[in-house]
């Protein structure tokens, strides 16, 4: 194997892995809130999470360059300050992961969470635990295979990502190029043997992916 | 019997409004009344689970709840204990567990000797490791009500207990119940539609329709005096029927149906007597109308008031009972659709009396049957 298809791995395991803890604590607790709480502007904060979904992944990356970019309405405060900014490096590529695949989280876990039947909330609401203790010892345990399926899948989402991480953190091979991105390098230089080996290796990881959601899926809790 | 809780409950939500007032004593209100009429949005209002918006609940002079006071105690405060419509048994935990869910506040020592406690006097000794799934129904009844109790609430909540199990289990269970029940002296407030369960459960009924209260009272009340003919219909009484008083005296009301003369038993104190000329509504049970026998001696109006003669239109076979429809022979409209009257008798009956084959009868029905209810 060559040393930029084992640093394209190593990337790729990084980013996938921050991107999915990212999208856990924002996505769970934004799960919940949709699930479960009266929520003002419900409509929107749903709207604003499925977009990515639809969206070309293209657009998404060109608003995360508006927002993050050293010039972005975030970024350049933070460059102004730091002197660093999140564009072009892996942190970029993993936040850009994050993005697109935080809505397979919020709806798997969302729709794990309203599974829960609310009269054992209630229950445990008459039998003395507020809301917050409830939903640690009730709600999130009795949802919590829908929940690790929708890990497994941001995890596999985020490793998959192309568009958005180009956009946002470039292709610098060594630094941003994730597996996607050396596959596409890869096909673009004619080297079609390193596109071969990684193409087959992220299908059988989907394949392993898409079993466990399943399996998750389908247990009872 | 002192008044223990106190209800006052107004709430507007799409579609539907509840507006309720009533009070219990110690033992078993009975929450009775078709689905869909309040008695569950009610359970929830005294847990604190749904925030009414208007009234007031005092529970053994603590006030609960008081719109204009701005009190709403939260759930976790009331201390009352909630048996759910299909026992809502935590999935994941196992028995013991589960009985011990409610006194996470207590030390451990203190948590285990109460959750040993019940579940000795519950008779779940075999079962504490198991898990929700693995009991049977009635087990998981005395989970239930196991959880529920082991916090020694002021007050139990019990809707629907009965409704998701089978038939015959449901009686043995429904006595079990009764004794659990009695042995805890605390008010408890029980949602069911079905009359029997109210009627063996409950030592006081609330009658519900559509968001109100229609009639409360001590059970034996309720089914032989329903307060009105939307009340008897509720119960499900058979053969309401609607007449002209042309007399009325505390020893008898004479009425006017169907071309028939019916005399009729008076209401009780303090029902208030029914003008003269006035429609009322009244009601004669099926099983309390009487065929008389062809090959006995002639009827006669000392022990035979109330005679009438029909043909039967139809039957319909009940295994242990027949329900005769009957037509009169007085010409006119019929009184329930195509028939006046509804018999039911004894399977027995209807091979003696070789009813499929003789299809015209003279029958009776005793002053004392006909119940004239209040308008």
């Amino acid at each position: 194997m060559s040393p930029e298809i084992l640093s394209a791995i190593g990337i790729s395991a990084r980013v996938a892995l921050v991107a999915t803890a990212l999208d856990a604590a924002v996505g769970l607790p934004l799960a919940y809130g949709l699930a479960r709480k009266p929520m003002t502007a419900k409509s929107a904060v749903e709207l604003l999470v499925t977009l990515p979904l639809v969206l070309p992944p293209t657009v998404t990356g060109y608003y995360l360059i508006v927002l993050l970019g050293r010039r972005g309405w975030v970024g350049a405060p933070l460059f102004g300050l730091t002197g660093w900014s999140v564009a072009f490096t892996w942190y970029g590529a993993a936040i850009a992961a994050a993005v697109m695949a935080l809505p397979l989280l919020v709806r798997t876990a969302r729709a794990a969470i309203e599974s829960v039947d609310r009269d054992l909330e209630r229950a445990a609401f008459t039998l003395g635990r507020s809301e917050w203790q409830t939903a640690l010892a009730v709600t999130i345990p009795l949802a919590r295979n829908g929940i690790m399926a929708g890990l497994v899948l941001t995890f596999a989402r985020a490793l998959g990502e192309f568009g958005a991480t180009l956009m946002l953190a470039g292709n610098i091979p060594g630094r941003t190029t994730t597996i996607p991105l050396a596959i596409y390098t890869a096909v673009e230089t004619g080297e079609t043997g390193d596109a071969l080996l990684l193409a087959g290796a992220l299908t059988v990881l989907s394949c392993l992916v898409i079993f466990i959601a399943n399996r998750l899926g389908t247990a009872a809790p | 019997m002192s008044q223990r809780l106190e209800v006052g409950l107004r709430l507007q939500v799409p579609g539907f409004a509840l507006d309720v007032d009533w009070t219990a004593g110690e033992g078993v209100a009975v929450l009775f009344g078709p689905s869909g009429s309040g008695k569950t949005l009610t359970l929830q209002c005294l847990a604190g689970l749904v925030h009414p918006q208007a009234g007031r609940i005092v529970l053994d002079g603590q006030v609960l709840f008081d719109a204009t006071a701005g009190i709403h105690l939260p759930p976790q405060q009331r201390r009352v204990g909630y048996v759910f419509q299909g026992y809502a048994l935590f999935p994941h935990l196992s028995v013991a567990e589960n009985l011990a869910f409610g006194l996470h506040g207590a030390p451990r020592t203190e948590r285990a000797r109460r959750t040993a406690a019940m579940i000795e006097r519950l008779g779940l000794g075999q079962l504490e490791r198991r898990y929700p799934r693995e009991l049977s129904g009635g087990q998981k009844q005395r989970v239930a009500l196991g959880r529920a109790l082991a916090t020694e609430p002021a007050m139990l909540l019990l809707d629907e207990p009965l409704s998701a199990l089978d038939m015959p289990l449901r009686r043995t269970l429904r006595d079990e119940l009764r004794s659990i029940l009695s042995e805890w002296k605390i008010p408890a407030v029980l949602v069911t539609h079905d009359l029997a369960e109210a009627y063996q459960l409950g030592d006081r009924v609330i009658v519900y329709e559509q968001g109100s209260v229609r009639q409360a009272g001590p059970r034996g009340e309720l089914l032989w005096r329903p307060a009105s003919e939307s009340v008897a219909r509720i119960l499900g009484i058979r053969n309401i029927l609607r007449g002209r008083v042309l007399e009325a005296s505390p020893q008898g009301i004479r009425l006017l149906w169907r071309g028939q003369r019916l005399e009729a038993m008076a209401p009780p104190e303090p029902t208030p007597l029914p003008a003269p000329g006035s429609d009322v509504a009244f009601f004669a049970r099926p099983e309390d109308l009487r065929l008389i026998r062809k090959d006995g001696p002639p009827p006669d109006p000392v022990h035979h008031t109330n005679l009438l003669s029909g043909s039967l239109i139809r039957e319909a076979d009940f295994g242990a009972t027949w329900t005769l429809l009957v037509r009169l022979d007085e010409p006119g409209a019929p009184a329930q659709g195509d028939y006046d009257l509804e018999i039911e008798i004894p399977r027995f009956v209807y091979d003696t009396l070789r009813i499929r084959q003789d299809r015209h009868w003279q029958l009776s029905i005793h002053f004392r049957s006909i119940h004239v209810l209040p308008s």
